[in-house]
């Protein structure tokens, strides 16, 4: 929980800074992976561990991936039409046959026609919520962040002897 | 934080503190996720066994309808194996005892299917097997499911035979025997009869028909429309016609007439036929009245608790529940192997029922791949306990049966001593390979003891096999919706015991029973779950017949006849009238018909009169015509030689 908690802040610190869009965009796109998954399944399991291994924001992943399942469930009629329309082109049959038996994979539970469905539209739409999870960072780093640095109770807090003291304990710990 | 921090300490944008450069991999994150992974090991270690065994109790106490308790439960993730003690399934009828215990449940899983996501067991066991045991607390019992919305047409109907099986036959009797009088109560009954609410039913539709047959009969070529063609033909000359041309313009006039003849006499013909088909359908609706007749005389039977009085009748009564019983068990599990172990129909059908939300799992499975479950071969055996022989193996359980194309083969026999039963014989072969399922179980129990069996409880009569030795068989077979069982049972050294608070009804249904020392059960359940044909006999329901009849036959007679004769009399005045209604519409109409008939025929006659007269005319004048050129040529020709 204090992870949780840790990366949460670490989301609206970073959001409010000049670093980290990357991580925050890529924090997104995993929860939009995350969100249209299974919970039980190989991806979620797979996604988790990136989350670990590499530099991505996981507030942003997981309160995305929160916002992505509830979207993924409204969208479940229309994902069980293109997984099933996937599952049923017969071009791919020996495909998912070989799939199907193979091990290990069976567990993605790519079988399932809104699992499939929603599978195929978050892989497509990643990279989309990537890059546009960055534009909307830097606009709101352009519009909102500055609006809000140059407001007269911003300027009196930041005058105030306490933000001071914080202000200096961040420097220091880096 | 960070930006609004420095805008307020450092304004000059030059003096921004350059962040500090981090790799791609979260090396700080190899801690944290090896403590949730070490949790994860710590969890499976010594947590999962106990939630895994609770899930389990929990599920089979669903199932069988009472509490089951699971003693020790031990997986291995190295092995894939686990092993289940000390099973007990409370018997929900008689919760001090279990249905089944069971020593040890051991099998291990393929580590190869596990990985494809399937579960397939080579080998299990099944040891120490024992039944009716007692338990040491009482299990609890479930309350049991009351059939809701989605109860089917088939469950509805087993529900009405079970209304039917547990009325109380006997027990009425014995009132009667006892002094009752079952149809006291008939004067005060309502007019609310079937038979009432048909027969105005049946006036109402005779006035709507009679309607429609009056407007038909209006439809129709009226008397006059004949009467006016009768004058039309005297109008045609037939006398005196001196030439041909006179003959022609009569017979084309004659032509004319007959063609409006014949257009309108088809018409009544049409109508007619019509009308009497019609009559003789309405007529038929009498009969459905008699049978509606019979049933308000069979419902106020029931009503008044006049029970029939025959062998099979006291049969059903005293052993239906327990042969319905045998019936919806064998309904329930096969319901349940239906849709675990599925058959094959199309794609769609054959794939997994476990879906995310209303998705939709396709089946890609080769055939000699696994299916999503499958317990190749389980050895039972309950050797061990108190001197039981009791053996048998289950082959071929799967979800995908069309996939090995093998049906399930279960089969157990054995003695289990301590219980006393002996000759245990049990062969259940499920076929779901094809798309037509099949089910078939036998099963035989040599020798059992009965102590207590309740065969009538009312508060009239109370009827129980005390102590009996017992034999029984069972066959079973169901093929998609049809039914077909048979069960004989048959008790030996039977003592009956009979407790009534009536002298008379103690003293008839005592005397009935004496000297029965063996009591057999014949039940023949066919046809399909919506419509089931029940044959049930027993010599206990014939000998309690033969002793009831001399008790009660003259008074059961007697109150039938009375609740005969009190329908018939309160039904007679309407049905006399709707006869005598329906008599007079019918000769009416058809006497109406014939009249036209009558006009049509007459008719017909004149114009095929007065046809022949006017071409024998013509013939004739045809003739005169002949000779006259006949004469004239030769007189031609006699001149014509003359002048050569």
């Amino acid at each position: 929980m204090t992870l949780i908690l840790k990366q949460l802040f670490s989301l609206i610190n970073l959001l409010n800074s000049d670093t980290g869009t990357n991580q925050i965009a890529a924090g997104f796109a995993c929860g939009l992976i995350l969100g249209f998954s299974p919970a039980l399944s190989l991806q979620t399991l797979l996604v988790i561990i990136f989350l670990f291994l590499f530099r991505i924001q996981i507030g942003a992943a997981l309160v995305s991936a929160f916002f992505f399942a509830f979207i993924a469930w409204l969208f479940d009629p229309i994902s069980h039409v293109v997984g099933s329309a996937i599952l049923e082109i017969g071009a791919l049959q020996p495909l998912f046959t070989t799939l199907y038996n193979m091990p290990i994979i069976p567990l993605t539970r790519f079988y399932n026609s809104i699992t499939m469905g929603a599978g195929v539209v978050a892989i497509l739409l990643a990279p989309l919520v990537f890059l546009g999870s960055r534009r909307l960072i830097f606009i709101y780093r352009a519009t909102v962040v500055t609006r809000f640095k140059n407001s007269h109770w911003w300027k009196m807090w930041a005058g105030t002897t306490l933000f001071k003291w914080y202000a200096n304990y961040e420097k220091l710990r880096g | 934080m960070q930006i609004m921090k420095n805008s307020v300490d450092n304004p000059a944008p030059t003096s921004k503190p350059t962040p500090k450069k981090v790799g791609m991999i979260r090396f700080e994150a190899i801690i944290p996720l090896a403590i949730v992974i070490g949790v994860i090991v710590f969890y499976f270690a010594f947590f999962f066994d106990m939630h895994l065994r609770r899930g389990l109790e929990y599920g089979a106490t669903l199932t069988n309808g009472a509490e089951v308790n699971i003693g020790q439960l031990n997986t291995s993730v190295w092995n894939a194996s686990v092993v289940i003690s000390d099973v007990e399934m409370t018997n929900p009828s008689l919760p001090s005892s279990n249905r089944i215990q069971i020593g040890t449940i051991n099998f291990h899983l393929l580590w190869d299917a596990l990985l494809r996501g399937k579960v397939v067991i080579n080998e299990a066991s099944i040891t120490a097997v024992q039944i009716n045991t007692p338990r040491k607390l009482p299990g609890r019992v479930l309350p049991v499911q009351q059939g809701g919305l989605g109860e089917s047409y088939s469950d509805k109907v087993l529900g009405k035979i079970k209304e039917e099986f547990s009325q109380n036959v006997v027990g009425d009797l014995a009132a009667i025997a006892a002094g009752a009088n079952p149809v006291g109560q008939l004067n005060e009954m309502g007019a609310d009869l079937k038979s009432n609410t048909l027969l105005a039913g049946i006036h109402k539709s005779l006035d709507e028909k009679n309607q429609q047959w009056q407007s038909r009969m209006a439809a129709m070529p009226k008397g006059e429309d004949f009467s006016d063609m009768q004058r039309r033909l005297a109008n045609v000359k037939l006398d005196n016609l001196q030439d041909i041309t006179q003959i022609q313009a009569s017979l084309k006039e004659l032509e004319s007439l007959r063609d409006d003849f014949d257009v309108k006499s088809k018409s009544v013909q049409t109508s007619g036929a019509a009308l009497t088909a019609d009559l003789g359908t309405f007529r038929a609706t009498f009969s459905e009245l008699d049978k509606v007749i019979k049933e308000d005389v069979r419902d106020l039977q029931a009503h008044m608790r006049l029970p029939p009085l025959d062998a099979a009748a006291l049969s059903r009564a005293l052993f239906g529940m327990d042969v319905l019983g045998k019936v919806q068990q064998a309904r329930n599990y096969m319901e349940q192997a239906r849709s675990y172990m599925p058959v094959k129909r199309d794609q769609k059908s054959t794939s997994d029922v476990r879906e995310r939300k209303a998705g939709h799992n396709y089946a890609f499975a080769r055939l000699n791949g696994y299916p999503r479950f499958w317990l190749k071969k389980a050895l039972i055996s309950a050797r061990s306990t108190g001197g039981s022989t009791l053996s048998g193996e289950i082959l071929d359980v799967t979800s995908s049966p069309h996939m090995i194309g093998r049906p399930m083969m279960a089969t157990i026999k054995g003695d289990l001593p301590q219980q006393g039963i002996t000759g245990i014989k049990a062969e259940l072969m499920i076929d779901h390979t094809t798309s037509m399922p099949v089910e078939r179980l036998l099963m035989e129990v040599g020798k059992y003891s009965v102590s207590d069996r309740s065969l009538v409880d009312s508060q009239n009569v109370k009827i129980r096999i005390s102590k009996a030795e017992s034999a029984v068989k069972f066959m079973a077979e169901l093929r998609e919706e049809n039914v077909d069982m048979h069960l004989t049972n048959q008790f030996t050294q039977v003592a009956i015991e009979v407790k009534s608070q009536s002298d008379i009804a103690q003293k008839m249904i005592s005397a009935s029973v004496a000297g029965l020392n063996t009591v057999n059960l014949n039940a023949h359940v066919t046809g399909v779950w919506s419509e089931l044909d029940w044959q049930l006999s027993s010599n206990l329901g014939e000998a309690l017949e033969r002793g009831m009849r001399r008790y009660l036959q003259g008074e059961i007679d007697a109150a039938r006849a009375r609740i005969e004769s009190q329908v018939n009399d309160r039904i007679t005045e309407q049905r006399q009238n709707l006869y005598v209604r329906q008599g007079e519409m019918e000769s009416s109409l058809k006497s109406a018909l014939t009249e036209r008939q009558v006009q049509i025929d007459k008719l017909r006659s004149a114009l095929d009169g007065a046809r022949s007269k006017l071409e024998g005319r013509k013939n004739s004048l045809l003739g005169v015509q002949q000779q006259k050129l006949k004469q004239g040529s030769g007189k031609f020709l006699d001149d014509l030689r003359k002048k050569f």
